[in-house]
């Protein structure tokens, strides 16, 4: 925003928030300038001021507040971008065109909770794991649980259709919000789902979630909690192949059990796996699941370069090029500059190793009906061909399920980066799919890939990939190459593009070909509910309004 | 506009063929009272792109357009009046597009009816869920247009909720198809703008339904309580403890007596009958946690056979003695409210100088739906003065009418039905 109009809205807020919680500190700016997104991250490492801070920061306390905030910033023709804890992974926070950030923080409160009817009520703002910890004090769980937990919001999870771990029984965040409160972009306050299922008309609260602030801003959501698992039985299971693998969860979900987790892994994400867990093992680690729900601190990574190179190097290493640890950054940097080759040998390291694939399975809920489950589970899998492993393996992948997010940002020292795309699709088409994303993005990153998040009628598929490039420039081609390839593979193969992280900047030039005309009726709800088009512009591939004068 | 009415009449017979697109006179059509209304087309598309020739030339004619389904719904709101208008018979897109057995999800036209999908499925051993028969009789056009509480069960969720993806043609006669895949994060839900709005911002004419494979086991049992809150109590406590039959009910004293004759009845009592299905061992763990939570209530088990016959009367198989008669009224209540509810239909009735009887059936995570049938001694009254005296208490105890539109949520689904359909084309008169 030019500077004047910058300052009359910040005078504005000052006037409506008070000066403490209204700040245009540099410091601050920066802070807001961007969230998780690894590209971001590429240029934030390599130095220099933000491309797209914020004009404004402000910190309300009440929905009320934000309805005053977006009414002012429509007068004023400031754009406004909701934040929660930042630790989206799409770009979805950076405010493009400047203007107003809300970080909703305060906004934190945990409203009721109705242990009957097993509703609970809470803001935006709240962080993922205190929400969590709320609840298991009066023996419920969300049962959501993304390895963000610790560093993400309840409205940040709204906002972009987050997807938890424990997914397959508990749903992802659209399948348990029974109603949102909603300041949309035209100021107006939209109450959804109070009515429940006698209500007649659309069901507004599924046309908010996902917005990711392109509608309006998500205050507060009426949640279904569940009752907090008595037991959980975690087990390793090992398949020989990823066919057989995917058949045999197939067979489980469609047979009408309900896992809470399932994960099968490529032969090399196995190979990974197996290799942690060892090495957790010799280290005293594998503290152990069956915590009887809590959720336990993430651990401390330990002392390495980086899952990439850590990978990389190991990797190498098993191939005999290089001893364990004696291996040398530029071999190093080379071979993750070379991914083809580098996937070539994977490959064939993986093949060799004839291990076939880890699967960890999980089922949890009360005693009497996860007792029962588990049984038929594990039966139904063995009877696919699946050997089991006990219970180990399970354990171990629960005792450190958050620990990747917080290693990835070390990888990115200059021109090297990590990042991770979740896609989806129908079980028909979940074959296709796999072979043409893990194609399109080895032409340029060395891939590995797991299946989580299976349902009755689909899967989704999480690749992790690193690459490296001589320079920060150099990377971000090779970047944007890597998602554009990937990205149309997944939609030509018929899945979608994404299945828990959302769509932000990274994704929004491929939103056209994900709906395709139904884009039409996107394009209707941000034409209803933010008229004037100050809601998170630039976002979701929708269309910037031409009259605004922030928009070239 | 008399010339482009007369050619309405030739865009019509062009897009759906002249054997399927009928002018009526009013009277024809059974709309007498409407004399001297300008025109009125009953037109029944043979395929998608027909349905977006249709709109296309309603619009340039400037006529309504009626989505009808199968048509088998009373209409709840009015016909325009004033304009041209074209009722869309949606019944003979009644095909299956794709079944896609490894996904279990099937492709189908708006047209068909959930029983005549239900019956493609069932030699493939599949099955839509354990939705009541009675709430699949409509077009999947239809049942799916308008939003009422019922179309759910406690192990499959809500009907709604299985729709993966649909096709629908827009007011300006485009056709769009949501991205189908288990889950998206990639925007809201799409396709939700078409569920519940009864054709207002599109008509659709294909849907994506998740399937079932039908249950291994399906056992039955039966309990008698001392009172439809001992009753919903009980089951409640089974749900707490994750028991999900694949359907329930509770009938009250009076109404156990009009099902089931006197020999279960006693004064003040409640009847649940529970079917479990799934894995046999699940199904049996299902009926295990129900039966534990009815005992500690105080409840004499019956054993399965009242179930079974209720199931079977439910799937069309056995039929009741005297045709049931027609509920008076509906209501949707949450968990919590229901025995109020219960309770005030029959203290409102009897006040009233009738009696009320009572079943709760169609029980979700939320709630139930409560079936009133109000007696004016043995000659059912649907329609008398106690009905809107049982409505009003009954409300007042925390039901729902169903079918009641969120005021609150006006503004913007009037803002969405400008953005999609500015000429008010579709279904008019419809939205508040």
């Amino acid at each position: 925003m030019p500077g004047p109009r910058a300052d009359a809205v910040e005078h504005a807020l000052v006037a409506l928030l008070g000066p403490a919680r209204v700040s245009v500190r540099a410091a601050d700016l920066a802070t807001y300038a961007r969230d998780m997104w690894p590209r971001a991250l590429l240029a934030a490492v390599d130095g220099g001021p933000p491309a797209h801070p914020p004009d404004v920061v402000v910190w309300p306390e009440t929905t009320d507040e934000v309805v005053q905030i977006v009414r002012l910033a429509r007068r004023l023709g400031a754009p406004v971008v909701p934040y929660g804890a930042g630790s989206g992974v799409c770009g979805g926070a950076v405010p493009l065109h400047g203007g107003i950030t809300i970080d909703l923080k305060r906004m934190d409160r945990v409203l009721s909770i109705d242990r009957d009817a097993l509703v609970c009520e809470a803001e935006a703002g709240i962080n993922g794991e205190h929400l969590e910890r709320e609840l298991a004090r009066k023996g419920l769980t969300l049962g959501h649980f993304p390895s963000s937990i610790y560093c993400s919001t309840l409205g940040g999870w709204l906002a972009t259709r987050s997807g938890g771990q424990m997914s397959t029984r508990y749903g992802k965040i659209e399948d348990v919000t029974l109603g949102l409160t909603c300041v949309t972009g035209a100021g107006d306050l939209l109450e959804t789902g109070r009515h429940g299922r006698a209500a007649a008309g659309p069901d507004f609260t599924q046309l908010l979630l996902g917005s990711e602030g392109t509608l309006g801003v998500i205050t507060r959501a009426r949640l279904r909690v569940r009752p907090a698992p008595e037991v959980r039985h975690l087990r390793g299971f090992v398949v020989d192949d990823l066919t057989a693998g995917t058949e045999a969860i197939r067979r489980v979900l469609q047979r009408g059990l309900q896992p809470a987790v399932v994960r099968l892994y490529d032969a090399l994400d196995s190979l990974m796996a197996l290799r942690h867990a060892r090495k957790d093992a010799s280290d005293g680690g594998g503290d152990g699941g069956g915590d009887g729900g809590g959720t336990p601190a993430p651990r401390r990574a330990a002392r390495r370069p980086g899952p990439a190179k850590d990978l990389v190097s190991s990797l190498l290493a098993r191939l005999g090029l290089a001893s364990g640890g004696g291996l040398t950054r530029e071999l190093v940097e080379a071979a993750l500059s070379r991914p083809r080759l580098v996937n070539l040998l994977a490959d064939r390291a993986a093949g060799l190793a004839g291990r076939g694939c880890l699967m960890i399975i999980g089922v949890e809920g009360s005693r009497a009906r996860a007792d029962v489950e588990a049984e038929l589970v594990f039966a139904e899998l063995t009877r696919a061909g699946a050997r089991d492993l006990g219970p180990g393996p399970g354990e171990r992948w629960f005792a450190r399920r958050y620990a990747v997010s917080y290693e990835m940002p070390r990888i990115f020292t200059a021109g090297a980066f990590v990042d991770t795309m979740e896609v989806a699709s129908t079980w028909e088409r979940l074959p296709d799919l796999f072979d043409s994303v893990r194609r399109a993005i080895s032409r340029h990153a060395f891939v590995m890939a797991h299946f989580s998040h299976a349902y009755v009628d689909g899967c989704s598929i999480y690749f992790s990939f690193a690459a490296s490039a001589p320079n920060r420039e150099a990377a971000e081609r090779r970047y944007d190459a890597l998602w554009h390839d990937a990205l149309t593979a997944a939609t030509r193969a018929g899945g979608t593009i994404s299945h828990h992280h959302g769509v932000g900047l990274l994704k929004a030039d491929f939103m056209a070909d994900e709906h395709r005309e139904s884009m039409a009726v996107f394009h209707a709800l941000k034409a209803s509910l933010d008229p004037d088009g100050i809601m998170n512009p630039g976002k979701m591939g929708l269309p910037l309004p031409e009259a605004a004068p922030w928009s070239r | 506009m008399v010339a482009l009415v007369d050619d309405l009449d030739d865009m019509l017979a062009a897009a759906v063929g002249a054997a399927h697109a009928r002018r009526q006179t009013p009277t024809a059509a059974g709309f007498a009272h409407e004399r001297g209304h300008p025109a009125t087309w009953v037109v029944r598309p043979g395929a998608p792109a027909e349905v977006a020739e249709v709109i296309r030339a309603a619009a340039r004619a400037g006529a309504a357009v009626v989505p009808l389904g199968t048509g088998s719904r009373r209409r709840t709101a009015p016909l325009p009046v004033g304009r041209p208008r074209v009722l869309l018979e949606l019944g003979r897109l009644a095909h299956v597009a794709h079944l896609d057995e490894t996904s279990l999800l099937v492709h189908a036209q708006a047209g068909l009816t959930g029983i005549a999908l239900e019956n493609l499925l069932v030699p493939r051993g599949l099955t839509l869920g354990d939705f009541p028969p009675a709430a699949l009789r409509s077009s999947l056009g239809g049942l799916l247009a308008v939003r009422t509480p019922g179309k759910s069960s406690p192990r499959h969720g809500s009907l709604e909720d299985a729709v993966l993806g649909l096709s629908a043609v827009l007011a300006d006669g485009r056709t769009i198809h949501t991205r189908v895949a288990p889950r998206r994060a990639t925007g809201p839900d799409l396709a939700r703008a078409f569920l519940g709005t009864e054709g207002t911002l599109g008509v659709i004419t294909q849907v994506v339904l998740r399937l079932r494979r039908r249950p291994e086991a399906r056992l039955f049992d039966a309990h008698r309580f001392a009172s439809v809150d001992h009753a919903v109590v009980a089951l409640a406590a089974a749900f707490h403890k994750e028991a999900r039959p694949a359907a329930a009910r509770v009938y009250d004293a009076d109404e156990t007596r009009a099902h089931f004759g006197d020999g279960l009845a006693h004064a003040d009592c409640a009847l649940l009958v529970v079917a479990t299905a799934g894995p046999r061992e699940l199904a049996a763990l299902d009926r295990t946690l129900i039966a534990d939570a009815a005992r500690a209530a105080g409840a004499d088990p019956l054993g399965a056979a009242p179930a079974e016959l209720w199931w079977r009367r439910r799937s069309g198989h056995a039929l009741h003695d005297a045709p049931p008669v027609q509920p008076a009224l509906v209501l949707f209540a949450p968990w919590a409210r229901l025995g109020a509810v219960h309770r005030a239909a029959r203290s409102a009735a009897r006040a009233a100088g009738r009696t009320a009887r009572a079943h709760l059936s169609r029980f979700d995570d939320e709630g139930a739906c409560v079936f009133i049938t109000l007696l004016d001694g043995e000659r059912a009254d649907p329609a008398g003065p106690a009905r809107a005296a049982v409505l009003a208490s009954t409300r007042a105890a925390g039901g729902l009418p169903p079918g009641e539109r969120e005021p609150a949520l006006a503004p913007a689904l009037a803002a969405l039905k400008r953005a999609l359909d500015p000429d008010d084309l579709l279904n008019p008169g419809v939205l508040p």
